[in-house]
């Protein structure tokens, strides 16, 4: 028989005592060579070497995907602007939404590539632009001054765009003449492509192009054309006779 | 998120006991909770949350596997490498182990999940049952429980062993 019958009321102590949940006060933690048996099993975890890997993997994995957007935003002359911005900067200007609902679907049709991605609404996050475009639309500030996230864009797209961001409020310029500037004076067709897919109107002045016959052009912006007219008569710059432009 | 990975790669390293395994549902645990990310409460506990997200990956892993998978001691996790004993106790303990890691792979994943979360990983009991979905006392029944059979399992197999 054994010498050393063991209770249950034994048995819940020491188990008790093991999980580190509150023991009876005479169980004694003598140990228990399945519990000890546990231990070297789990206690030390995976090796470092597995951790290293792990560690690798999953940072490279969670940095290829496409991150988090924050937005915010503001009302203005042209109706509320949506802002959305990624750790690298501006991802998207968007304006002629009916809602925040809208403006969500808005920019996963269009702003998003097909990775997945979390949409924050993050005031604070988005503060730098949506502050700056306040003054900007109350007659306080020309340019901006924060990086802007042009990644997904091809680099044709981009040199057309950093073409436009240099022409300054009050001046239009023409199509040709951003195709010119960007050594591509044939590209004028797509120049205009280009900047129909402008992410960031307003921030990056596509308003300020119209074609060289005086008229207006396109504006995919919200509104269209109506909303480009209105920003460039906030800019100071109003059509002439007929109501032509006068495009360098 | 990711401030946790380490974290929540522990447990499923304890849970499945495959290093490859465990990344894979390391992973996957971050890539529905980057899903699920939006859905999210803003004053959320994002770790009892991942815990949740993780221990569901696991549970549908481990019913898989089920018990057809003949269980292969990683050298590495037995602390073997380390072992300093002479040849016979390291006889004996790999033994041991093996008996202890097969009974674990026997248990209901559920008991496995709560004893690995209370002892190993920390938690309380009131996450425990936010991971699992229960109340406070099923997870506190599922660690006790857990624990009886594998002592029970072991009882069981001494006495045939040596009666």
């Amino acid at each position: 028989m054994d010498k050393n019958p063991r209770t249950p009321q034994d048995e819940k102590g020491k188990l008790m005592a093991w999980l580190g949940d509150e023991a009876p006060r005479d169980s004694q933690a003598e140990p228990d060579p399945i519990l000890s048996a546990l231990d070297a099993l789990w206690a030390e975890g995976p090796p470092e070497a597995a951790l290293e890997t792990m560690r690798e993997a999953l940072d490279g994995w969670w940095a290829g995907q496409r991150l988090v957007l924050y937005y915010d935003s503001l009302p203005t002359p042209i109706g509320v602007v949506y802002a959305a911005v990624t750790d690298q900067g501006v991802v998207s200007v968007d304006f002629g939404l009916a809602d925040e609902a809208a403006y969500l679907e808005h920019l996963r049709e269009h702003h998003l590539s097909k990775r997945e991605v979390a949409y924050v609404h993050a005031p604070e996050r988005v503060a730098p632009v949506t502050r700056q475009l306040g003054e900007y639309f109350r007659g306080e500030r020309e340019g901006f001054d924060f990086p802007v996230d042009l990644r997904r864009l091809t680099d044709f797209q981009r040199e057309v765009l950093q073409a436009t961001s240099e022409v300054p409020p009050g001046e239009i310029v023409s199509y040709k003449e951003i195709a010119r500037r960007i050594g591509r004076p044939k590209a004028v067709r797509a120049v205009g492509n280009a900047l129909g897919r402008n992410p960031v109107p307003i921030l990056i002045p596509c308003h300020r192009v119209v074609p060289t016959d005086g008229s207006l052009g396109g504006y995919s912006g919200g509104g269209g054309s109506k909303t480009k007219a209105r920003l460039l008569a906030l800019e100071g710059v109003l059509p002439g006779e007929r109501g032509l432009y006068a495009p360098t | 998120m990711l401030t946790h990975r380490d974290e929540i790669y522990r447990y499923a390293w304890r849970m499945v006991g495959d290093a490859q395994d465990a990344q894979d549902l390391t992973q996957e645990t971050f890539l529905r909770a980057y899903r699920a990310f939006e859905r999210l409460e803003p004053d959320s506990n994002v770790r009892a949350w991942l815990y949740k997200i993780a221990t569901n990956a696991c549970l549908t892993f481990l019913k898989r596997r089920g018990r057809e998978r003949m269980v292969t001691l990683d050298a590495s996790a037995s602390g073997l490498a380390v072992q300093t004993e002479t040849p016979p106790d390291v006889v004996g303990r790999l033994e041991l182990l093996r008996e202890v890691a097969e009974a674990v792979e026997a248990l209901p994943p559920r008991q496995r999940a709560a004893i690995v979360q209370r002892k190993y990983q920390g938690l309380s009991y009131g996450e425990i049952a936010a991971s699992l979905g229960c109340s406070e006392d099923t997870a506190r029944a599922h660690v006790y429980q857990g624990l009886r059979k594998l002592r029970a399992q072991f009882r069981d197999e001494s006495e045939v062993r040596h009666g």
